[in-house]
């Protein structure tokens, strides 16, 4: 039970309350009387004037306005319910929005009038119900905080909007009040962002693009030289002339976010890169489940023009309401996983196995439960590939397909790669083998939107006869042996040994005998056989649905891939109960019938260019900074988004040093493994000279910059949350202001708007002049001078993406006014809205409005077996593109296919051999009622567990000599002393309570996350020269990611993946010290 | 999913069908195998009410038993039983129709015991009656009142017993005996329990038990031999373990299917 209040003497007997006089916290803010409404409504109430509405008023349709959650990166449809009074509102209650298909199975359709659901509630997991508690946070920022102290000092004050964009763009001695940085000078934006020509930045880019190349190190030499005398003029606007592959200086300008959606995602590309020039613009995706999405891209490389490109990042889930049975391998689905209220009731009724080291809740109600040894996934996977293919249970037949022409012909959705043709060198699979090197199918030349390519055949073998596969050909239907190891004969008379992909794995998967597998992963034999004759007796109503238990591990790729193939194996993809992918209807107009193409809706547009900071999509071999293996750190060819690297990165100055960090909702070093390391670079005003936060409060990582701009919080905003994996249905749920903003409000492009992250953008670009924004800045378009002129034209593309939603009446009309009337017009103001949507979408975007988005009927989500939203292309089971890349730390070629890889180090040593070694194996785990660092804020949520603990099996206990309750610090080998160092003066040691259960294997350990946090309200922070006391329950717990190894060579940075990019969670092993 | 409905929308259908049923009486069916333990049941409830800290209507109790990888989990939601003989009406010094307390017979609130926070005088006597744990006294705090701020939405009033509550500090309902009124305020509007609306898990039946066209009466048809009712809750409120049987000398409305 939580503590009665406690009265803090300030001076005079002052509660911690009334002391606060500081109005840059939403809690010293002047509101409406909070206590006339009360007394109002007690006169009324004992007059009995109450009436039948007031019984229960948030009840009415004008009181509830439809929007998406963001608690988690579920983002399930939800309805806020006000209470009114006097022209303002406060929300009082968060409930499921039943149009969408996350809170209601089936979920309503969307034809239903708002007037017959105002009664009628979807069911939200309990951080939506709780949101309330997000977005009237009493430490919530209404005013730019500019840094009063140092770095991480945690004193503020505040600035006025124009003066901090003055300062952002202008730079200057902006520190001269600190103490050391008197004469610090800082480079503003304008001296950053020289390159503002996009004619040259294309050039230069061409140019670039022709050094990479050149192939020996020499003729790069010559290739720099030239490019230094043709540009002579214009080599200060590069970072170094002597590296022109560094790009421009605009590079330095780094941009870095975290939990963003589509919306903001095209805003701020738009800004950073569009406007600003520059190529460092990264998100977060590797500390979620980075492996799982690039694995995705790999698998889904297609055969185009010549080459394999088109790959999406993307990854796929099981369809569990269609599945008779489903394995579940690392995944969480009642606490996690995209997300419970839609996977739960899917689930009822279904068989299921769980395979994790901690018998979940999802455990508690399966059929079988296996339990694995950590970061052993890919094992079980090549075991379970070996049998299926030894007892030949695969569906031949899906398998055979070759390409297009043989899928269609069949009636299937997609086909595999199952029967190409790779060539082995050295005796390791290399390229495919095109059709021409055997003499047959020459090369030729075609044409594809414009520009003329070589197509090359690749092979298959039919009947021991080869044969030339045209992947993409309708035409002909070409199907190939599966099981293919031979020698054919080239056209100049050479042997050329061949494998067919499918072969390839199962090469792959025989390397060990099944009971070796066994003993790797800890599962028996006789378990694996269970479960995987189950898998393949259900047809394709059978799925291996796997998350980050699998991919956040140093192997996480490749056990992946074993576990997809598996899929593949039985050809599930696109079925009712196998793998499917995420659909959502089309924000950014650019699919025919949308009226407003954003992305081309941009006059002027900076092209980025060279090489960015975290190196993805560049290849180390072609850079002008190779310098042999290993490099100082990862490339990243097939991978993106790798949130691990950008702040090391900055720290190394590799490739270069950048002048200035920008982070949108993000805390890296609270949610990375190991990201302890990080708030040194954070404090280092050399390292990153400038650093601007938009935070909704002064969070973990923002807490480190030099200005934060106040954000709306999720219920105050525009967004576009898009789908996941699981969901047969389309969607696109938006996000639309529902309450008053809490920020103050400002005036940008002489419009009044609250402070957010969109006006922080478009204040700069005012200042600065970029293209883009500003009157015209749409071009055809018109203006782009408030944030709705561009969401506002998103939410008339998603009405009309294919079939477009009718216009809304004049009912639905003025409810959507009269539901809106608290709403003030620097965030609402319908003629404005309805110029910004174009007459002709109006009532259309009110319809998708009055509905929170935009959802498929049920009845339309199936085709019979298949579901109707296809990925409907080639899988890769052999991906040509990953052989093709290197290990930056080896120099070696990345395998193109599962394997089973043990847990390593960056340079490819087991951690034993580095020195890391400990008891206990640390693993983390999400539970239902946190994300991250941001939901500690809801004290509704903290009375489920007010704090965490060290979960340990009650042997392990035993044997350490620990009882529930005893207290221990976490020490581990790259962490010894067991803190987290914030780089301030303070420091917070790793010590928990221990809790003793045997819901997890002896041996692991784990921790729920969410807790231990330093700041977000917990800390005590100065704003103005008034103490802003923070509340210690929101520090309670204990936070272990900074007891993660980092890895050894890299020193800053976690372990990780380096193919697929995802952090190490689960591959640490600690001591436990009793305290 | 029953009969490709969502289990929501047909209880909804019942509740709405039981506000006109003659003689219809309230009654709660939780299949716990279906319980995972979200936790959705109570902080909705908690929202909905805006239950200030040290009050919650409806936790969900945790118990683990076995040896590892052998483990059993359950996880039992409590709400107030709305018992047919519930000994904290019988404690109570001021009890009756429309007095503090009382079990309601008759009307849309039939079924449910009930609480008048005008007439509650905050003895406590029904707190230490109630074998469940289910009742407890407000005290008056806030979650935020420890923070620079005690904000609006905590103010607001509630509208239990389809009436408005705003929360005063030394003004109704603080002082007083509060617990889980089955949402009689949304049922009265032909809605759902909120836990029932917000459980992910669909775990909850609701409505009358006696008609035979409702989803509780239909399952608990099919799943007689397996339905209990709670004897007792130990533990300090709001309770940790919950003891079962197939009766209850208090005549609970509130039904379990236990695995």
């Amino acid at each position: 039970m939580p503590d009665k209040a406690e009265e803090t003497k300030a001076g005079g007997g002052l509660t911690r309350r009334e002391f606060i006089k500081c109005s840059a916290v939403l809690g010293g803010t002047l509101l409406a009387s909070q206590f006339a409404w009360a007394a109002d409504l007690l006169r009324r109430a004992e007059a009995g004037l109450l009436t039948p509405e007031e019984e229960y008023e948030l009840a009415k349709a004008e009181n509830i306005l439809y929007t998406t959650c963001l608690q988690c990166n579920t983002g399930c449809g939800i309805k806020v319910k006000f209470f009114r009074k006097n022209g303002s509102a406060v929300a009082l209650k968060v409930d499921g929005n039943p149009y969408n298909p996350f809170t209601l199975l089936p979920h309503y359709s969307y034809k239903t009038s708002p007037f017959e659901l105002n009664t009628v509630d979807g069911a939200i997991c309990p951080k939506g119900q709780a949101g309330l508690q997000t977005v009237y946070d009493p430490y919530r920022i209404t005013k730019v905080l500019k840094r009063a102290g140092k770095r991480g000092e945690n004193k503020w004050k505040s600035i006025s909007f124009d003066e901090a964009v003055n300062e952002v763009v202008n730079g200057g001695r902006l520190f001269k009040d600190v103490p050391g940085e008197e004469d610090r000078h800082v480079e503003g934006l304008k001296d950053i962002c020289t390159l503002r020509d996009p004619e040259l930045a294309k050039s230069m880019d061409w140019d670039i693009k022709e050094i990479w190349k050149k192939k020996t190190k020499e003729e790069k030499q010559t290739a720099v030289a030239e490019f230094k005398r043709k540009y002579a003029g214009d080599l200060h606007h590069l970072i170094d002339p002597d590296h022109p592959d560094f790009g421009p200086k605009n590079n330095q300008l780094v941009y870095l976010w975290g939990r963003k959606k589509a919306g903001r995602e095209q805003f701020a590309l738009r800004f950073f890169a569009g406007g600003l020039g520059t190529y460092n613009y990264h998100g977060h995706t590797t500390v979620c489940q980075g492996s799982l999405y690039f694995s995705g891209k790999a698998m889904s490389e297609q055969y185009t023009a010549g080459t394999f490109k088109d790959g999406q990042k993307f990854y796929w889930q099981g369809d569990i309401e269609g599945a008779e049975f489903i394995l579940f391998v690392g995944a969480n689905l009642f606490d996690a996983n995209y997300g419970p209220p839609n996977r739960t009731p899917r689930l009822i009724g279904k068989k299921f196995a769980v395979v994790d080291p901690r018998f979940n809740k999802l455990a508690s109600k399966a059929w079988k439960y296996l339990p694995i040894n950590p970061g052993t996934d890919g094992a079980l996977a090549m075991a379970m590939i070996q049998w299926v293919i030894k007892n030949k249970r695969y569906n031949t037949d899906y398998l055979e397909n070759a390409n297009l022409g043989a899928a269609k012909k069949a009636g299937e959705p997609n086909y595999s790669n199952a029967a190409w043709l790779v060539k082995i060198k050295d005796g390791k699979p290399d390229v495919f083998l095109r059709a021409n090197e055997l003499g047959l199918a020459p090369k030729e030349l075609r044409t594809k939107d414009g520009q003329v390519y070589t197509f090359e055949y690749l092979t298959v073998l039919k009947d021991g006869k080869a044969a030339p596969v045209d992947p993409n050909s309708e035409k002909e239907a070409i199907k190939g042996d599966l099981f293919v190891d031979a020698k054919l004969t080239a056209s100049d008379g050479s042997e050329i040994e061949v494998k067919s992909a499918l072969q390839i794995l199962a090469d792959s998967a025989n390397e060990k005998t099944i009971e070796e597998w066994s003993k790797i992963c800890g599962i028996p034999v006789s378990d694996i056989e269970e479960i995987t004759g189950e898998f393949t007796s259900h047809g394709r109503k059978a799925a291996v649905d796997i998350h980050r238990g699998v991919a956040q591990h140093t192997n996480g790729f490749y056990s992946i891939l074993g576990f997809y193939n598996l899929n593949l194996l039985i050809g599930n993809f696109d079925y009712r109960g196998g793998m499917i992918a995420a659909s959502a209807y089309g924000v950014d107009g650019s699919k025919d019938g949308q009226p407003y193409n954003l992305g081309k809706l941009h006059p002027d547009k900076r092209q980025e260019f060279g090489i960015n900071i975290i190196r993805y999509g560049n290849k180390y071999e072609e850079s002008t900074i190779f310098e042999g293996y290993p490099a100082k750190r990862n490339w990243w060819p097939i991978s993106s988004h790798i949130y691990q690297e950008v702040i090391p990165s900055i720290g190394d100055a590799y490739p270069y040093p950048i002048k200035a960090l920008f982070s949108y909702m993000a805390a890296p070093n609270y949610s990375l493994p190991a990201g302890h390391a990080q708030n040194e670079i954070l404090a280092d005003t050399k390292k990153i000279p400038l650093y601007v936060a938009n935070d909704i409060l002064v969070g973990v990582t923002s807490m480190y910059a030099d200005y934060i701009f106040p954000d709306l919080s999720y219920l105050e905003r525009w967004e576009f949350q898009g789908s996941h994996p699981n969901m047969a249905t389309k969607t696109q749920p938006v996000r639309n202001p529902v309450i008053a903003p809490i920020p103050e409000t400002v005036k940008v492009y002489g419009e009044e708007m609250p402070i957010s992250f969109e006006s922080m953008m478009l204040g700069i670009a005012e200042k600065m002049n970029l293209p883009g924004f500003g009157p015209g800045g749409l071009g055809e378009g018109g203006d782009f001078t408030r944030p709705e002129d561009f969401y506002l034209k998103m939410v008339a593309n998603v009405a009309t993406d294919g079939t477009a939603v009718p216009d809304a009446d004049d009912k639905e009309v003025e409810l959507f006014l009269k539901s809106r009337g608290h709403l003030p017009k620097s965030v609402f103001d319908p003629e404005r809205w309805q110029k910004a949507a174009g007459e002709k979408y109006w009532r259309k975007v009110i319809y998708v409005l009055n509905r929170g988005g935009r959802f498929q009927e049920y009845k339309d989500s199936f085709k019979g077996e298949q579901v109707a939203n296809k990925y409907g292309k080639l899988i890769n089971i052999y991906q040509e593109k990953t052989a093709k890349t290197k290990n930056a730390f080896t120099g070696k070629s990345n395998k193109g296919y599962a394997a089973y890889i043990p847990v390593s180090t960056a340079l490819g040593k087991s951690p034993k051999d580095e020195g890391l070694t400990g008891d206990l194996h640390l693993l983390t785990q999400r539970d239902i009622t946190m994300t991250k660092s941001r939901t500690v804020t809801n004290y509704w949520l903290q009375t489920i567990l007010p704090e965490n603990g060290i979960i340990i099996n009650g042997t392990d206990a035993h044997r350490l000599g620990l009882k529930d309750g005893d207290r221990v610090k976490v020490v581990s080998s790259t962490n010894p002393e067991g803190i987290w160092d914030f780089k301030n003066g303070k420091k917070k040691p790793m010590i928990g309570k221990i809790k003793v259960t045997q819901t997890i294997k002896p041996g692991v350990i784990t921790f729920v996350l969410g807790f231990g946090n330093w700041a977000t309200g917990a800390a005590d922070i100065t704003i103005d020269g008034e103490v802003i006391p923070g509340d210690p329950r929101r520090g309670r717990g204990v936070h272990l990611n900074a007891a993660m190894w980092l890895d050894p060579y890299l020193k800053n940075t976690t372990m990780l993946d380096p193919v697929g990019g995802s952090v190490a969670f689960y591959d640490t092993r600690v001591n436990l010290v009793k305290v | 999913m029953y009969e490709g409905k969502d289990e929501l929308t047909i209880i909804q259908e019942d509740i709405k069908r039981a506000l006109k049923r003659p003689g219809a009486k309230w009654a709660m069916l939780l299949d716990l195998r279906r319980c995972v333990l979200c936790h959705s049941c109570t902080i909705g409830c908690v929202a909905e009410q805006k239950s200030p800290p040290g009050i919650t209507y409806r936790p969900v109790y945790e118990e683990e038993s076995g040896n590892y990888p052998a483990v059993q989990r359950r996880f039992t939601p409590r709400p107030c039983q709305q018992c047919d003989k519930p000994p904290c009406v019988a404690a109570c010094p001021n009890a009756g129709e429309n007095l503090a307390t009382w079990k309601s017979e008759k009307g849309d609130s039939a079924g449910i015991v009930m609480i008048n926070y005008d007439q509650c005088v905050g003895c406590g006597r029904c707190v230490i009656a109630c074998p469940y744990k289910a009742r407890a006294l407000d005290k008056g705090a806030f979650y935020t009142e420890e923070t620079p701020k005690i904000e609006e939405y905590e103010k607001a009033p509630t509208f239990e017993y389809s009436k408005q509550w705003p929360r005063e500090k030394y003004n109704i309902p603080v002082g007083v005996a509060r617990k889980c009124h089955f949402c009689l305020h949304r049922l009265r509007k032909g809605m759902l329990p909120m836990c029932v609306s917000t459980c992910i898990g669909r775990v909850n039946y609701f409505g009358d038990p006696t008609d035979a066209e409702s989803l509780i009466y239909k399952v608990m048809q099919a799943n007689q031999d397996k339905i209990r009712v709670l004897t007792a809750v130990k533990g300090e409120y709001p309770g940790k373990a919950p003891e079962f049987a197939k009766a209850s000398a208090t005549q609970p409305r509130v039904y379990y299917i236990v695995a």
